[in-house]
């Protein structure tokens, strides 16, 4: 990965109505959905089925066993080269790539891993999100139109192989249903790129974002490779726009990084528009979290302060990935660059017991909320995605897919109380 | 709506200082600032009453009067106070509040910030600050009605700052108009104008190293440990992640922990390498080796066990706190503690 800026075309097509059909298309505002036309996850052995079914705001569900979300998007000008590296096609940097992008919608893949004897009881954290009811404002999704890919896996097949296709699926169902914009005009075009030079007397703000990858059911892939491997590193926040980096990391809901976050990071949307009017936006640096080691961490820690500082960056924001292990990575973080005086604030969720770690110099914190509070019992009318959804049961806020999620994208903070 | 009232003797009419001894008493409907409540919009169908030195010198006869008269009214909501500076008023309120708060019960308290109340309530109780003296009657007395009415009908109380009672301890969730990623560069930007502020303010606990250990050598160590090791079929449920509780299992004679006999359910790591060999997790053979050699006296004849996954550091304290008291009982003077 090299970090050369390339220039990006975003079209967004506004999504607000989706039936089932028996085509697949677009009527303006209205996305029409024919899941036997789709085949979504044909040729996928270690999928036994994979199935289509629309949810919409109000609708009195609950969608339980989420894994990811995901924006439906195509690289109109080489659809084959969408989410690079995942569905086939390669990244071009030469090329001007221009996204086209259903917004208001989204595809959420679910897995009942338990049901399919893949993991054991307590294993996998329920994932959720609400329709209606007290919990729907938790997740961002609970207020798009949702076109669940219901996956399960093919008996025998292994949950690396099963996860494997199950995000392909995904991908692939994504891809599909914006490529009904393929010869259609926009509702508004974003340019993205390399940003204009900006008065060199704002201060130079980069960003930190931490992703994890630990294995299967906890990676998280660059053109469909997984960064095991990752050392911190400048990356173009153009490629996140162009769905180079998905999520399978299936940790915590509430702090898990979706694709879906990566492909409209508010974080680099925010930086992007403050750049020459209150900051230089530096660069944005890709860096590791839960590493395994003291000695892994403090490298990390150091490896992504020596990168801020050849940005020239005299402040950081550290974004966190999920909850427990990974707050040390973003407080050690924390610790190096204000080290070399780079003033830095960083986003962390909260627990009813305060903070998973903390060091002095962690003076300047965001709170993403507070995972642990209770939203009240709601009884949905359905469950979509199987189990019971602890049906009648108050819930803790980390078990709504996005609700308190550490990259910028939430609404959500924590007061006292 | 059933509204219980708590004051003390002086604000039930019963007497001043020369009534302070006065036993619990129960009066139907308003009285002395009740009736400041109920033209504020809040019924009060019960006051229960106790003298300041009855309540501080039997707390638990008087708790258990007053809470067994709220209980046959079926209190939906309980207003205490206001108390305004007086110690023993306020201790009494936060006392009583706690106790609601404990059973479920919505209470809302008025009092001086420094009262002792304050801190006898455990944040059980929402408190609206007033004036040391009764001064502040006039401004405390509606946000009191305000509040107790929401608590009673179930509606929503927003956070601390909004409403004005003091903070409880509690960090609740609000939607902000900006996002997180707008806050942080506001945040940031401040900061490098030299304005630093959070959203959350620091954890203030710092714990010293304690002194060496003089001579090992006669020492009683104990192993404790975080990494989920427990008898094979985690047969008292140790949580996998996010655990509030900790463990103990006897040691007894044995030389080392077999793996047909314990295994980890932490939940933070693969565990294959571990449970081939779980004393890797407490490491009982490196320890009785130790003995052996005489480099430490002896071993404790338990070990402590918890998950450490996703714990937040007021819940680790707890728990090494209540650990290290038993330790400390038990006359151990070094811990072996081993983290994943």
């Amino acid at each position: 990965m090299s970090h050369t800026r390339a220039d990006l075309e975003i079209a967004a097509f506004a999504i607000d109505e989706v039936v089932e059909g028996t085509l697949t298309g677009r009527d303006g505002a209205t996305l029409r959905v024919s899941s036997p036309q789709l085949a979504v996850g044909a040729g996928e052995p270690a999928l036994a089925e994979a199935t289509v079914e629309v949810v919409r705001p109000g609708d009195r569900v609950r969608i339980t066993n989420v894994l990811d979300a995901v924006v439906p998007d195509v690289r109109a000008d080489d659809p084959a080269a969408t989410f690079p590296g995942v569905l086939g096609g390669a990244w071009d940097d030469a090329a001007h790539p221009q996204i086209h992008r259903l917004r208001g919608a989204a595809v959420l893949p679910v897995c009942d891993w338990e049901a399919g004897g893949l993991v054991g009881p307590e294993e996998f954290p329920g994932s959720y999100v609400d329709m209606a009811g007290p919990g729907q404002d938790r997740s961002p999704w609970g207020s798009t139109v949702n076109i669940v890919l219901r996956c399960v896996p093919a008996p025998g097949a292994s949950v690396a192989d099963a996860d494997a296709a199950i995000r392909r699926a995904s991908l692939d169902l994504a891809r599909a249903l914006a490529a009904t914009t393929l010869d259609a005009d926009p509702d508004d075009v974003r340019r993205v790129g390399a940003p204009p030079d900006a008065d060199e007397e704002l201060p130079a703000v980069c960003a930190i974002l931490q992703v994890a990858s630990e294995g299967p059911l906890t990676d998280t892939f660059f053109d469909g490779h997984n960064l095991r491997d990752l050392m911190p590193r400048v990356v173009d926040p153009t490629w996140l726009f162009a769905g180079r980096l998905t999520n399978g990391a299936y940790d915590w809901p509430g702090v898990r990084n979706t694709t879906a976050n990566y492909q409209d990071l508010a974080l680099v949307r925010a930086l992007e528009r403050a750049h020459g009017e209150t900051l230089r936006f530096a660069g944005l640096i890709l860096a590791p979290g839960y590493l395994d080691t003291a000695e892994a961490k403090r490298r990390g820690a150091e490896a992504s302060t020596t990168l801020a500082a050849e940005l020239g960056a005299a402040g950081a924001i550290c974004t966190t990935f999920s909850s427990g292990n990974s707050h040390t990575d973003t407080m050690l973080t924390v610790r190096a660059l204000e080290s070399r005086e780079i003033a830095t604030t960083a986003l962390v969720c909260e627990t009813n017991g305060g903070l998973t770690d903390h060091v002095s110099e962690a003076d300047c914190l965001v709170s993403t909320g507070n995972e642990d509070e209770l939203v009240p019992a709601w009884t949905p009318d359905r469950i979509v995605g199987g189990g019971d959804g602890e049906a009648g049961r108050a819930i803790a806020m980390v078990h709504y897919l996005g609700s308190c999620v550490e990259t910028g994208d939430g609404p959500w903070t924590a007061v006292p109380a | 709506m059933t509204v219980v009232h708590y004051v003390n003797q002086f604000f039930a009419g019963l007497g001043g200082e020369e009534a302070a001894d006065h036993e619990p008493v129960r009066l139907d409907g308003p009285h002395g600032p009740g009736k400041a409540l109920v033209a504020a919009g809040l019924p009060i169908d019960l006051t229960v009453a106790c003298g300041d030195d009855r309540f501080a010198l039997h707390e638990a006869d008087c708790l258990e009067t007053l809470l067994a008269w709220i209980d046959e009214a079926g209190g939906d909501v309980v207003v205490c106070g206001p108390s305004f500076g007086s110690g023993r008023y306020g201790y009494a309120c936060g006392v009583l509040a706690r106790e609601l708060g404990r059973r479920g019960t919505p209470v809302v308290a008025a009092m001086t910030p420094d009262s002792p109340g304050v801190l006898a309530s455990e944040g059980a109780a929402y408190i609206v600050p007033t004036t040391a003296n009764v001064a502040g009657m006039r401004v405390a007395v509606p946000v009191v009605a305000s509040l107790a009415s929401r608590l009673a009908a179930g509606t929503l109380v927003r956070s601390a700052e909004e409403e004005g009672y003091l903070p409880r301890g509690l960090r609740v969730n609000v939607r902000s108009e900006a996002l997180g990623a707008e806050r942080a560069i506001e945040l940031v930007l401040a900061k490098l104008g030299g304005d630093v502020r959070s959203e959350i303010e620091p954890p203030t606990d710092r714990v010293a190293p304690p002194d060496p250990l003089g001579d090992p050598s006669g020492a009683l160590v104990a192993l404790v440990t975080e990494a989920g090791c427990v008898p094979q079929g985690n047969p008292d449920r140790l949580p996998t992640r996010h655990a509030n509780v900790w463990l103990r299992y006897p040691i007894g004679d044995r030389a080392e922990l077999a793996p047909e006999d314990y295994l980890s359910v932490h939940a933070g790591f693969d565990t294959t390498e571990a449970n081939r060999d779980p004393n890797r997790l407490v490491p009982l053979d490196a320890a009785r080796a130790l003995v052996e050699a005489g480099r430490i006296g002896r071993i404790h004849d338990e070990f402590f066990t918890t998950t450490g996954v996703d714990t937040p550091v007021a819940v680790s304290t707890r728990m090494g706190q209540e650990i290290g008291v038993e330790l400390r009982n038990a006359g151990v003077d070094a811990v072996i503690l081993t983290g994943t």
